[in-house]
């Protein structure tokens, strides 16, 4: 398990990541979100001890990470990049190598994974002959090439198209499925929605929220929208009812309770015939703009 | 992870042996090499070879005694006569080049005859040794011999060098050769640390890189790769000179040599890993190849002046310079191979350099280590120093 505690990083006055803490279980992925300086990236680097924290620390399995637990981390940095005069497989060998493992069993594995990605017929290519998509095909194989004990993984999903996107996904969950904690940040919420187990959601360097999708949802205001064949006007004056947005016989609220609302239903009911009453599930992204409100 | 940075330095080898340019840069080094040394020794050293045509006897007696004359000095000198019978003969045998010159007697002395000039060498030669003939046969006719009417009149030239008289020519040139090959080594190899440090950063496969090893051993396999590959081909120029230079007239002068040429391979090392970690550091600062121009200026600087200054100092300047780092490198055994260092200089001058690299190395890795992740956008010198990890 991947457990973040306490992380505190500042440039000059600038506090990028103030107090982040959460936790990557094994064989769980978590998505991490936020706006555009939200500081998931300082976070990411100070977790592959790329960026030296200011305060707090990472552990893994319970210990402070070292370098040679990190050195078995796979890392996909934000700013993508190989050697791009060099063939691809060559480098994928190098990078496997620096990670400890044998130039053989190196090539052995880019081989097969770039078989995977289809890329099996371009293994001598230069990486900048390749188009942008099988660049980053080669960027994820290399942060999983040297079998990683745990993904960190810097948007990993940007700039690929939808058959790469499923590939990427299979071979995230195939890691997860070992027992392997990933944790990747994107802004394609539907896909975190998706694919993770839970959510770390960071604004202005902060942990705002954090929890499965489910318990996100749970934290949201209880809203219902009532439907109905004439003007909802009167909805105003109900007890224990908030309105949120009214428009002629359609009416958006937010009930102090269950029980309020029920009542909504009945009073509803007893005025004319009712076309919808129905509890609104709020959609990540609408959670994720009222947290980072 | 130890032996991550053999991995990163067989790297830093492997891409610079298949770089095409690299290889033709060095290729054309050792033609160019091999080319001036051996037309060196074919137009300047091309010892005298004439065949001479002569009327008769008299004539081949004065060709002989020249070649006897011209041995004394360079055994390889060969002078040859043919006897033509009459004057009209030999002229015309010296026109059509069937003989290189024609020898003709005079009315007061000889003649050396040819369409065009005729080489001053040989005239030196043939007009001393007619000078003595007819001085000989006058003293005879005055009553006395040639070596009282010659007493007290010979110049002769003393070498005060020790060894051999053409080891102070080849150690200048040695010398000169060798500070030109440290300059040019160190350039090109100091650039193409800077370039892969700078490759890796603009790339941005600099934080896979450091996320999967340490900073120092990256930069460590970086200054092994390029002083290996610089040691390398220092030493193929250096072989390919030696063994030219035994072809020609200075093979005897190259064993006197050896010591000096021996120091300049401990000293290269020194002074290129000396700057190796600080060229490191340049290419960290730059965040684009464009960049690069700009933060090694200091570095391009400095080697410019090492190379003017230790070339033109002299006396006491000069013996200071040869301790003091980086001109050391080329001053110290060139001053060893004029033999004018002591067995001890040499030695001290090292240790000099070797404390200084330790210096530079120390701060070249902070630097490197504390820009390398800045990627946006180049970063001064006096800036990195203040940074913070």
């Amino acid at each position: 398990m991947l457990q973040i505690s306490h992380l505190t990083r500042r440039f000059g006055d600038v506090v990028a990541a103030a107090d982040v803490s959460f936790e990557v279980p094994a064989g769980q992925m978590v998505g991490f979100v936020g706006g555009n300086g939200a500081g998931k990236t300082t976070t990411m680097r100070m977790i592959m001890g790329v960026l030296a924290p200011t305060s707090g620390e990472v552990l893994w399995d319970g210990a402070p990470t070292t370098r040679e637990v990190r050195a078995r981390f796979g890392y996909m940095p934000e700013e993508r990049g190989l050697y791009p005069k060099q063939p691809v497989l060559g480098q994928l060998v190098y990078l496997g190598q620096l990670h400890g493992m044998t130039a053989s069993a190196a090539r052995q594995r880019a081989t097969e994974l770039l078989g995977r990605f289809g890329l099996g017929d371009r293994l001598d290519a230069k990486v900048e002959t390749l188009s942008l998509g099988n660049q980053q095909r080669a960027q994820i194989i290399a942060s999983v090439l040297g079998d990683p004990v745990a993904l960190v993984l810097d948007e990993p999903f940007s700039g690929l198209d939808p058959a790469a996107v499923d590939q990427m996904s299979e071979l995230l969950r195939e890691h997860t499925a070992r027992g392997v904690p990933v944790l990747f940040s994107s802004h394609q919420l539907e896909l975190v929605d998706r694919l993770c187990d839970s959510i770390v959601v960071l604004h202005h360097g902060r942990v705002v929220a954090s929890g499965s999708s489910e318990q996100l949802r749970a934290t949201a205001p209880l809203r219902y929208r009532l439907t109905t064949t004439g003007d909802t006007g009167w909805v105003r004056g109900a007890p224990g009812i908030t309105v949120v947005d009214l428009d002629g016989p359609s009416v958006l609220v937010e009930p102090a309770d269950e029980d309020a609302a029920q009542r909504l239903l009945a009073d509803a009911a007893a005025r004319g015939p009712v076309r919808e009453f129905s509890l609104i599930r709020p959609s990540l992204s609408e959670i994720y703009r009222e947290v980072a409100a | 992870m130890n032996r991550a940075w053999s991995v990163v330095a067989l790297r830093e080898i492997m891409v610079r042996l298949r770089d095409r340019n690299f290889l033709m840069s060095t290729g054309f080094t050792l033609v160019f090499l091999l080319g001036a040394i051996l037309a060196q020794q074919f137009f300047g050293n091309r010892a005298m070879s004439y065949d001479i045509g002569v009327e008769g006897p008299e004539g081949a007696r004065i060709v002989a005694q020249a070649q006897e004359l011209a041995r004394a000095e360079d055994p390889e000198v060969r002078l040859t006569s043919t006897e033509l019978g009459d004057a009209a003969a030999v002229e015309e045998a010296a026109r059509v080049d069937d003989v290189d010159y024609g020898l003709l007697a005079t009315a007061d002395g000889w003649e050396l005859v040819d369409e065009g000039p005729t080489a001053g060498d040989l005239q030196m030669l043939v007009g001393e040794v007619v000078r003595e003939d007819a001085l000989g046969r006058n003293a005879e006719a005055a009553g006395t011999d040639l070596e009282s009417l010659l007493a007290g009149s010979a110049v002769t030239a003393r070498d005060l060098a020790e060894g051999d008289g053409g080891s102070t020519f080849l150690a200048f040139v040695l010398g000169l050769v060798f500070a030109m090959l440290f300059y040019m080594s160190s350039l090109l190899f100091g650039m193409q640390i800077a370039s892969s440090v700078v490759e890796e950063k603009q790339s941005r496969l600099v934080e896979i890189l450091a996320a999967a090893i340490p900073v120092r051993t990256l930069l460590l396999g970086k200054v092994v790769g390029n002083t290996v590959l610089a040691l390398g081909q220092l030493v193929l120029i250096v072989a390919v000179g030696l063994v030219g230079l035994a072809f020609t007239d200075y093979d005897v002068a190259l064993p006197g040599l050896a010591g000096g040429i021996a120091w300049y391979v401990p000293f290269f090392v020194v002074g290129f890993l000396a700057l190796a970690c600080i060229w490191a550091a340049a290419g960290s600062l730059a965040s684009r190849t464009e960049d690069l121009q700009s933060t090694t200026m200091p570095l391009t600087m400095l080697l410019v002046v090492v190379f003017v200054v230790s070339l033109n100092l002299e006396g006491v300047w000069r013996v200071v310079a040869s301790y003091v780092p980086i001109t050391s490198t080329i001053l110290m055994p060139m001053r060893v191979l004029e033999g004018e260092a002591a067995w001890w200089e040499p030695w001290v001058a090292l240790v000099v350099v070797l404390a200084f690299s330790l210096v530079t190395v120390r701060l070249g890795a902070r630097l490197y280590q504390r820009s390398l992740l800045h990627t946006s956008g180049a970063l001064s010198w006096r800036r990195a120093m203040t940074l913070t990890d």
